[in-house]
């Protein structure tokens, strides 16, 4: 790669991450351990930071060790290295943030089994240059963390009339609370709707 | 506890894990398999019993794995990595046993156990079994349903989705879309279960 | 080399070894304020049932708990007892049992007559979010307060939501039928226990 290329790769992989193959709406991957806590704006946000940092550092991690990685194991190094990560954050909310810890309750140690970690590990880390890898893996954590995020805030908005646990004008009077918002089902359909939109969106980009 | 009411607990344990408290519709956990290899019936009843199988027995091993050797040594926060390891391990081990001895059920089964290990319903299952504080037996049932419970659910999905080949739907609802409205509809049905316990 | 058997052993052993220190003393560094924030947790919520612990920093809970919390004795049936200048103040009775999902602990305060409620609170429960981990809201616990408790039957009983209300009820969270269920269960048994160990006492 020239160092004049780089620049250029930088813009694609953000662009990319964000929207263009966006790991949500585009790939579907990976919303397994996040959706479940979406029902709470605080509980997403805190399960998207985490989950930012845990993928771009696994993918400088692997990324760095690339080169002196064997093959056929490759696999359980890039396990162990994500597993490593989430232990740390595990570790850093029972210390220092407990009820943080106690609400995510097992949701963080499943980041380990998260799809795109492991995708973008072995799609993109295990083939790139360190810096590339990290930038790449930050911005398929921002694009995944907004999706998630907007769906949060549909959830908490619809189902408990607040947002972040402020309640919010007319939501937390007026407006009959869809319970059914901050049950399981209504995360399918927030994000079932969500898809609809971007991928509706995406489409008229193409034409 | 004694040993009866052990084994009504996990019994009811078990009940839940399949209809109330599914690990798909009301945890999430295993989507990725869910979305993309739901389209076919024959297909999704392969995976799904080799998850029963997976399931029931890791969340076996990883309990005594957990109170008899992470407990021991105070070693409970690498939980993450032994049981990720001990379940990739033994899909590994199980595909060398069916491929030696089964070609046929390895033809079957073998191309979706590497698929499992990252699965995240084996490793949640795990996991959910020790914050829950199950003993022994109760993880037995609770393995068994929760596997059962994501076959049931995927079948289920299957077979709508076959059905559907004919349906006339949105254009950007097609394909996940579409999968994520049917198991909200699912979700909801199964809601209803929770009346039961 | 690279192609050896003995270097993807080798390799998997030294990123294993590196790793596996690195979290084992990070666990280590953080395991105390883990313990620590374990045990405030507790104090608080005993505090909290007396009102005790408004606007307490969480460095100062362990003192205002040892300064006004007695620790369970025989006399008090297994509760911490609330004692200012001398008099008992109330009882904190430990509450636990399984929730829909995992345990809940929690702690019930009481008055020194026994009878009325000064409070609950719980310090480790792991319900759904936004559902059943809704009984740490204010609104959900404040019901208790004041509430006399049934010296026949049970002595707390919790009604579904919109159900007139009696000198010992108080409304279930809608959309966690069997959280608040299960909580209603093991309160009674563990009040129902204390008070018949108080009852055994005052009879000797």
């Amino acid at each position: 790669m020239s160092p004049n290329g780089r620049t250029i790769a930088g813009r694609d992989i953000i662009r990319d991450g964000l929207w263009g193959n966006n790991p949500v709406f585009r790939q579907v991957l990976g919303i397994c351990s996040t959706l479940a806590v979406t029902n709470v704006v605080l509980n997403t946000l805190v399960m998207c930071v985490s989950l930012t940092c845990v993928m771009s550092l696994s993918c400088l991690t692997v990324s760095l060790l690339r080169n002196w990685t064997p093959r056929n194991i490759r696999m359980m190094v890039q396990v162990l290295i994500i597993a490593f990560y989430v232990i740390i954050v595990d570790l850093i909310l029972k210390a220092y943030w407990p009820d943080m810890s106690s609400n995510l309750g097992p949701y963080v140690g499943l980041i380990i089994t998260n799809c795109i970690i492991m995708g973008r590990c072995e799609a993109f880390a295990g083939l790139n240059k360190p810096v590339a890898s990290l930038i790449d893996g930050f911005f398929n954590g921002l694009g995944y963390s907004f999706l998630l995020l907007t769906i949060s805030v549909f959830r908490e908005l619809m189902g408990m009339g607040t947002i972040l646990g402020i309640e919010m004008p007319y939501f937390s009077g007026i407006w009959d609370k869809w319970i059914i918002m901050v049950m399981p089902p209504g995360a399918f359909f927030a994000l079932a709707c969500l898809i609809w939109v971007c991928r509706s969106f995406k489409a008229k980009e193409g034409a | 506890m004694p040993i009866s009411e052990q084994m009504w607990l996990m019994l009811v344990t078990c009940f839940s894990a399949v209809f109330t408290s599914n690990i798909l519709l009301t945890y999430f956990l295993g989507m990725c398999p869910f979305t993309s290899v739901s389209r076919e019936v024959k297909t999704s009843v392969g995976l799904g019993l080799a998850v029963i199988f997976v399931m029931t027995a890791t969340t076996m091993i990883n309990w005594v794995a957990y109170h008899y050797v992470l407990e021991y040594f105070g070693l409970e926060y690498f939980r993450f990595i032994l049981f990720i390891i001990i379940i990739a391990a033994f899909v590994q081990f199980v595909e060398m046993v069916i491929d030696r001895y089964s070609p046929r059920l390895y033809q079957g089964l073998g191309i979706f156990l590497p698929l499992i290990t990252v699965n995240c319903a084996i490793l949640g299952a795990s996991l959910f079994m020790v914050i829950r504080d199950y003993s022994f037996i109760v993880t037995v049932g609770y393995g068994f349903g929760s596997s059962v419970g994501w076959t049931l659910a995927i079948l289920a999905m299957a077979g709508i989705r076959q059905r559907l080949t004919e349906s006339r739907i949105p254009a950007g609802l097609q394909g996940p879309g579409i999968t994520l409205i049917i198991a909200g509809l699912m979700a909801l049905a199964f809601i209803g279960f929770t009346g039961v316990l | 080399m690279r192609d050896k058997p003995w270097y993807a052993v080798v390799y998997m052993f030294v990123v294993t070894a590196f790793f596996s220190s690195i979290v084992i003393g990070f666990a280590e560094f953080t395991k105390g304020r883990v313990e620590s924030n374990k045990r405030i947790a507790f104090e608080r919520s005993v505090l909290e049932v007396f009102g005790l612990s408004a606007g307490v920093p969480a460095g100062r809970i362990h003192e205002v708990f040892v300064e006004s919390i007695r620790e369970p004795d025989d006399d008090s049936g297994g509760a911490y007892v609330y004692v200012k200048d001398d008099d008992v103040k109330g009882y904190a009775v430990e509450i636990a049992g399984k929730g829909f999902w995992a345990p809940i602990k929690g702690i019930l305060g009481l008055k020194a007559d026994k009878e009325t409620v000064t409070g609950i609170s719980f310090y480790e429960q792991n319900e759904t979010p936004g559902l059943g981990a809704q009984i740490e809201s204010d609104a959900f616990r404040e019901q208790f307060d004041g509430k006399r408790i049934s010296l026949s039957g049970d002595p707390l009983i919790i009604k579904p939501v919109g159900a007139e209300l009696g000198d010992n009820e108080v409304h279930a969270i809608s959309g966690a039928t069997q959280t608040c269920r299960r909580l209603g269960v093991f309160i009674n048994e563990d009040v129902s226990k204390w008070l018949g160990e108080m009852a055994g006492k005052a009879d000797d």
